[in-house]
């Protein structure tokens, strides 16, 4: 018995000391790990906050606080309410809704909502719905005059104790309302702010009182009328600038047919972060433009009957989002989180007023045209005129026990096809090369430059750049710079995950490759940079990017996040070196990256169709032609061809297709099996037409920038550049005239400038 | 006088402008889908894009509209239910007119014939209301007294189509015997139920019935056939019916007899079925109480769906309940939204025009000219099969069989093909027949001459001697011992059993040509036979799953043979289990030929080869078990049957394994993840 003992005891040290050891282990672990995790985020734009004049008050009525030649800012304390009235017309635009207006059918919520200059949701636990506005909950407000304007330093006290401090400024026709990042405080332990709405009433009207329009970012733009819309909407329009945070939130359930085919497609995406009133028959209008926090920024238009019968719009900065940490794979346990660290950026939101001819949309959109060229946010590029003609190289369809190459337009073929152009005239084509590199349309990400075998190989791509280039023809290497397919990469590192942590996967149901992920936004960079450089080697300066140009996600990256802004900042520095060194092609890029690319490809030409939209209208076209050429979306999948043309004829857009030299039935098998049109031989001829026609037109709004655009009281529509030439477009099924001027149905006609 | 003129005029352009609103967008929120040949869904150019939609008419809306009729004269009939009246409009969104205000309680179903009567069923009225053109009522029909009808089942009429006889096809709530069929003569006469649905009966609810007592069985779903949703009848006066729950049998077209005329095998009917149309075409319209649209033709095969519910972000062209569909002459569709209270029409795209017009000169039998927009569908979309069948089946009549033989392959019309094949194969008989005869009788000839020089001058000596020579060798003898096998598997297991005739290397050779075989037949057979789609290759998946099986069986009848004191060991029944695949091995190629020259009708010789090569594997492999081992008959059914079994309790084991492994991995993850959330936090 004693010597069993004996012999246990080395036995029950040893068991002993291993426990100690993995015990000191385990805690070293979580003390290593358990360190704050911090936001990367500390890009400073100007975050301090002004200084100082003295206390002003304004407690019973509103107070001059600011003028200049043309305008006069007003403010009223208790409420934050500030009104600007115009001196030549005397038109007037307030940010709260005045006793007067005030229809009293609003429960105490609502009115103190409309209000209110600024009101925040706030977070408490994990639910965001608390609202705190002025005059609901108990708050302080002390107002300073700074130059041209105030500083007032709000406290929302009660169950929340928050201090923001909003200055605004009035500078000439503008008005510039600024959250510095440093006033922002949530002084109480689990109460946080989760979004604030900035002037939510800004240039309000109600119901139809006055004639006018608010302005849509939606698509390439569209207008809500301010007319009684008798209740018949449910929702307004709300939009989170540069589309969706897919490394926040898991994308919401889509409605799907015999549970597995998506039937209804995605709304576009918010390019710009521009919003704007227009009150016609007073002439004074606003373009609302977030200068600042827009990676974080929803706009919100709002037309009457939605809640409350004021038509409204502003911007709604999304400080601190509540997201889904799921527990186990199956997502049976999840518990809702909110976010470590909020948006840490200035909130700005600058108005630019516009009156008398300039209160229109058009007047919106060459103001806003002007602040883009103003503070480098685009550059002047070359805007001449060429029709855009993209080739699918390889594809890959199953095969045995791997994949086989599917060739569908190799390097000499598109030598063929353009020179077949050109002999019909389509000269100084330019040409997006998809699926040209090694592995085909698919084998995402490209991280080097070396073409597929099937398509003539390297060196058969780079005889095909310089020889069409030397003709006039420019190709474009294609590169989707943010998807991983997860069947030909590795996918273990360099993937993007969720602010959950979890890996963001994109699943398709496609043939070949049903299953793609995002990469890292450095991982991305490195590629971008690593491809204009061997391209660079090799003489190649000719590059188009995509899903860089349209994603921006925050993500998680060993324990630490990182935001929008991180993501946005990789990309356009990445997107800089390239368009440093080569001519760059952008496949729908939001509105940061507008200064990096020598022209944007699918850009849209309408909305989405919201039915509280009134009219559509080609607002980023009027902003963009002249200065950066957009080409349409394909041709190809175009249901109504004519409509479609007459838009790009409408928008000063230029054309594109997308050809294969082989029939596209080949490509059943593989992932493109929803290409269903694609060979040239279907295409050379509308290609022909498109080019003669449209050449023509861009030649004599060569370098004119939109001066106005127009729906003529007979539907006819009517765009004027700055160079006098006129185009006018009918979508109708009867010819019309205007000004001396008979446009065929379904037609379009030109008059020259002098 | 001129001025009011004017500004009526004026008040009418307002009006129109108010109420139309034409959305000039070709980006739909909505995406089209068709069905391709191999029956899967895929993505079309879009079909119909949302033209215009009607909220009002003149300044009157609809409340909870329940059912709308499109007369000839293209006036637009709504059953405005809640308001207790029938609106008609025109598609610009002006009034013309109300009918049955003050007489109406709930019409919850309207239908206009060809001379403008308005036929009107009220529910909360039980009774059918008739009026003329003019609004003015002509007769009402209540509940049918004959007994046929049955005193207990009530009248709420809900849906009426009415054929050029006037006589009424009533769909009614809570009545499941079927339509409810009246003739006009002597105030409605009952003429009995029409397309009545039969009730699904599986196998597992026959085998409840008889063994649950009479308590449980009352509590089952009762198996009550389900009543038509909805119907419609077209210029033939053919009658459509949908059905919800019945799945294939949703979209049902019934002839007077009431005999459903199409059948559909591709899943591709609307889980929710709210209203059916007829097209201009021979098509046919099916819309989804959650806004999705179907387009059929005249055999239930999909052409287009799209469409689909308001998930909320209000976009045009989407809808939140659908409660009824129509269409005008000129193909556009009309779909009323009950909860929206509007009317959404839908205006074909060039794309489908192209497609109608085509049907249309098909139907008319003019083939030539319905190749000429055929050709521009397969341009616009070269994956459209549909077009392919159509261009296939006129190419077929026009008898230019090697072009309809194409298009049928592509478009996996496995009956075009067949019937295109026929005719080719049959051409070319015609054409060949004489020169096979010539070359048989010469084949002969030259057989015979052959033979008789060899029984005189043994010229052939020489090469028997090597093939003799060539046979002695020990794989080749054992390839030869297992063709002799075959035909006298009991010796031939006799000598596996006691002559060593056994051999890894034979049995494997023969396992890998079978394994060969059975991939080139899958994967290269004929067009008709094959099940497997073009360019899908899982060759891995076949080859492991042929080892598997062979190791598996190997295994088992080892194991389970050794308890049974079976003399086998692994080697001998791993030869007999590959030797006893030789049957396969030798005919395959027969098959494999046949299912190259054999059209749909000749079939059935493939399906007995296959029976035949199988049923002598089968046969052979039990007489080898029991000579192997020198069972007797009974021990060898004993073997077989725990062989199964052994089988099964593998395969058990395998899934319980596997789940109780995904379980610890699932269990381990949670912990992980959940650990680092904690930490993280």
């Amino acid at each position: 018995m004693e010597a069993n003992k004996q012999k246990r005891l080395p036995l029950i040290i040893g068991a002993a000391a291993a426990l100690i050891i993995i015990v000191s282990v385990v805690l070293v672990a979580v003390a290593g790990s358990s360190k704050p995790m911090q936001l990367s985020t500390d890009k400073s734009h100007s975050k301090e906050i002004p200084s100082l004049g003295e206390r002003i008050s304004a407690a019973d009525d509103f107070l001059l606080v600011a003028q200049n030649d043309d305008y006069e800012l007003y403010y009223y304390e208790p409420r934050f309410s500030l009104k600007v009235v115009n001196k030549n017309n005397g038109a007037v635009m307030e940010s709260t809704v005045s006793d007067e207006k005030d229809d009293g059918k609003n429960n105490k919520s609502w009115t103190g909502y409309i209000k209110s200059g600024i009101v925040i949701n706030a977070i408490i636990g994990t639910l965001n719905t608390y609202q705190v506005d002025l005059n609901t909950v108990p708050s302080k407000i002390e107002t300073y005059a700074i130059d041209n304007g105030i500083y007032a330093k709000i406290s929302f006290l009660g169950d929340y104790m928050f201090d923001i401090g909003v200055e605004v400024r009035l500078e000439g026709n503008e008005l510039v309302v600024r959250i510095p990042d440093g006033s922002v405080k949530e002084n109480k332990e689990g109460t946080y702010i989760s979004t604030i709405s900035v002037l939510p009433f800004m240039g309000y009207t109600y119901l139809d009182d006055e004639k006018g329009y608010m302005l849509v970012p939606d698509g390439n733009g569209a207008l809500i009328e301010l007319d009684n819309k008798e209740g018949r909407y449910s929702t307004g329009f709300s939009g989170l600038v540069y589309g969706a945070d897919e490394g926040m939130t898991s994308s919401s359930a889509v409605p799907v047919i015999w549970e597995s085919y998506e039937t209804v497609t995605e709304p576009s995406t918010v390019l710009a972060p521009v919003f704007g009133m227009a009150h016609t028959d007073d002439e004074l209008a606003y373009l609302g433009i977030v200068e600042s926090g827009d990676e974080r920024c929803s706009i919100e238009v709002v037309p009457n009957g939605i809640m409350v019968d004021y038509n409204r719009c502003f911007a709604k900065f999304l400080l601190r989002d509540v997201f889904v940490q799921p527990l186990n794979q199956s997502n049976s346990g999840t518990v809702t989180t909110v976010e470590k660290d909020r948006l840490h950026s200035d909130l700005t939101v600058r108005y630019i007023f516009l009156e008398g001819d300039d209160a229109d949309y058009t007047g919106m959109a060459g103001a806003y045209r002007d602040y883009l060229l103003e503070n480098g946010a685009v550059k002047q590029r070359d805007t001449s005129y060429h029709t855009r003609v993209d080739f699918l190289g390889t594809e890959r369809e199953e095969f045995l026990m791997g994949t086989k190459a599917v060739a569908m337009t190799t390097a000499d073929d598109i030598s063929d096809i353009l020179d077949e152009l050109s002999q019909s005239g389509v000269q100084n084509v330019i040409s997006v090369y998809k699926g040209w590199q090694k592995g085909g349309l698919y084998n995402l990400p490209v991280t080097d430059y070396t073409a597929d075998g099937n398509i003539g190989g390297i060196a058969g791509l780079d005889r095909l750049i310089t020889e069409q280039a030397e003709k006039g023809n420019s190709i474009y290497v294609y590169d989707d710079a943010l998807s991983v397919n997860a069947k030909t990469h590795s996918t273990t590192y360099n993937v993007m995950k969720m602010v959950n942590k979890r890996t963001f996967k994109q699943e398709h149901n496609r043939q070949v490759y049903d299953l793609f992920y995002y990469l890292m936004p450095g991982r991305s960079s490195t590629n971008i940079s690593g491809l204009v450089d061997k391209a660079g080697k090799r003489g190649i300066d000719t590059i188009a990017f995509s899903g860089v140009s349209e994603k921006l996600f925050s993500y998680s990256y060993k324990g630490s996040f990182y935001s929008r802004t991180d993501t946005m900042d990789i990309y356009d520095s990445a997107l800089e070196y390239a368009d440093e060194r080569c001519t760059v092609i952008l496949e729908t890029p939001n509105a940061y990256l507008w200064d990096r690319g020598d022209a944007f490809t699918d850009m849209p030409l309408d909305s989405s169709d919201y039915l509280y939209i009134d009219r559509e209208i080609p607002f980023f076209s009027i902003v963009l032609k002249g200065i950066v050429p957009t080409y349409s979306g394909y041709v190809n999948f175009e249901a109504n061809k004519t409509e479609n043309f007459l838009k790009m004829v409408e928008s000063g857009v230029y054309p594109s297709f997308y050809v294969t030299a082989q029939d596209s039935s080949k490509l059943i098998y593989t992932n493109s099996s929803d290409l269903y049109s694609l060979e040239y031989t279907s295409y050379k001829d509308t290609i022909t037409d498109y080019d003669a026609k449209l050449r023509a037109l861009a030649q004599q709004t060569e370098g004119a920038f939109i001066t106005d655009h127009e729906v003529l009281e007979n539907g006819l529509c009517r765009v004027s550049y700055s160079n006098g030439t006129k185009v006018y477009v009918n979508y109708g099924e009867v010819p019309l005239t205007a000004e001396d001027m008979t446009v065929e149905a379904l037609s379009y006609a030109v008059e020259e400038g002098v | 006088m001129q001025r009011l003129k004017r500004l009526l005029i004026c008040f009418v352009v307002f009006v129109l402008v108010m109420q139309m609103r034409p959305s000039v967008s070709a980006d739909t929120p909505y995406v089209t889908y068709t069905i391709n040949g191999y029956g899967q869904i895929r993505q079309t150019q879009c079909a119909y894009l949302a033209h215009a939609t009607l909220t009002k008419f003149g300044s009157e809306a609809m409340s909870e509209p329940s059912d709308i009729c499109i007369a000839e004269n293209g006036d637009i009939y709504v059953a405005d239910s809640k308001n207790s009246r029938i609106m008609i409009g025109s598609a610009d969104g002006e009034l013309i007119g109300t009918i049955g205000e003050g007489e109406l309680k709930t019409p919850r179903g309207v239908f206009v014939t060809d001379n403008y009567d308005v036929y009107v069923a009220d529910r909360d009225a039980e009774k059918i209301f008739v009026f003329d053109k003019n609004g003015s009522k002509k007769c009402e029909y209540g509940k049918p007294d004959s007994p046929l009808y049955g005193d207990e089942v009530s009248f709420l009429p809900i849906k009426i189509a009415v054929n050029d006889a006037g006589i009424m096809f009533v769909v009614c709530e809570s009545n499941t015997n079927g339509i409810v069929e009246l003739s006009p003569n002597e105030g409605g006469t009952f003429l009995g139920y029409f397309g009545t649905n039969y009730a699904a009966t599986s196998l597992t609810s026959i085998i409840y019935r008889a063994i649950l007592t009479d308590a449980q069985r009352a509590k089952m779903v009762s198996n009550i056939p389900a009543t038509p949703t909805n119907l419609t009848i077209d210029d033939k006066g053919l009658v459509y019916t949908v059905t919800r729950g019945s799945k294939n049998d949703t979209l049902k077209r019934l002839n007077i007899a009431g005999t459903n005329m199409i059948s559909n095998h591709d899943d591709t009917y609307a889980a929710t079925p709210a209203a059916v149309a007829a097209g201009n075409h021979d098509n046919v319209y099916v819309a989804d109480q959650q806004g999705y649209i179907f387009e059929y033709n005249n055999e239930g095969e999909m052409l287009f769906v799209f469409g689909g519910p308001d998930d909320g972000t209000q976009r045009v062209g989407l809808s939140r309940l659908v409660s009824g569909v129509a269409v005008d002459d000129s193909d556009r569709i009309y779909v009323l939204d009950s909860d929206k209270a509007q009317i959404q029409i839908y205006a074909p795209t060039e794309f489908t025009d192209l497609l109608h017009n085509a049907l249309y000169l098909y139907s008319k039998g003019r083939y030539t000219e319905a190749k000429e927009p055929l050709t521009q569908l397969l341009k616009m979309n070269s994956m459209y099969d549909y077009a392919n069948k159509a261009m296939g089946s006129c190419y077929f009549q026009e008898e230019n069989y090697a072009q309809a033989l194409k298009y049928a392959r592509l478009a996996k019309d496995h009956k075009g093909y067949s019937d295109a094949f026929w005719e080719i194969r049959n051409s070319w008989l015609k054409k060949n027949i004489m020169t096979v005869i010539m070359a048989l009788v010469i084949l002969w000839i030259a057989v015979t001459i052959l033979k008789r020089a060899d029984s005189k001058r043994h010229i052939l000596d020489t090469p028997r001697k090597a093939i003799k020579k060539f046979k002695r060798k020990s794989f080749v003898s054992d390839i030869c011992y297992a063709a002799y096998y075959m035909k006298k598997p009991s010796d031939a297991a006799y000598g596996i059993a006691a002559e060593g005739r056994a051999s890894w290397l034979a049995s494997t050779f023969l396992l890998l040509v079978f394994m060969a075989e059975f991939i080139i037949l899958k994967y290269t057979r004929g067009f008709l036979t094959k099940s497997v789609m073009d360019g899908r290759y899982e060759i891995l998946s076949d080859i492991g799953m042929i080892a598997g099986i062979a190791v598996a069986v190997t295994l088992c009848t080892y194991l389970v043979c050794t308890i049974n004191e079976g003399e086998g060991t692994i080697k001998k029944i791993y030869t007999f289990f590959c030797y006893s695949l030789m049957p396969y091995i030798l005919l395959t190629p027969i098959t494999y030929i046949l299912s190259h020259v054999l059209t749909t009708n000749e079939d059935f010789l493939v399906v007995m080869l296959g029976i035949l090569i199988w049923g002598w594997v089968a046969v052979i492999m039990v007489i080898g078990l029991k000579e192997v081992n020198n069972f007797t008959a009974a021990e060898t059914l004993k073997v077989i049957l725990l062989t199964v079994f052994a089988a099964l309790i593998l395969a058990l084991l395998i899934f319980i394994i596997y789940v109780l492994w995904a379980q610890v991995f699932e269990f381990v993850y949670a912990i992980i993840s959940e650990g680092v959330y904690r930490l993280g936090s």
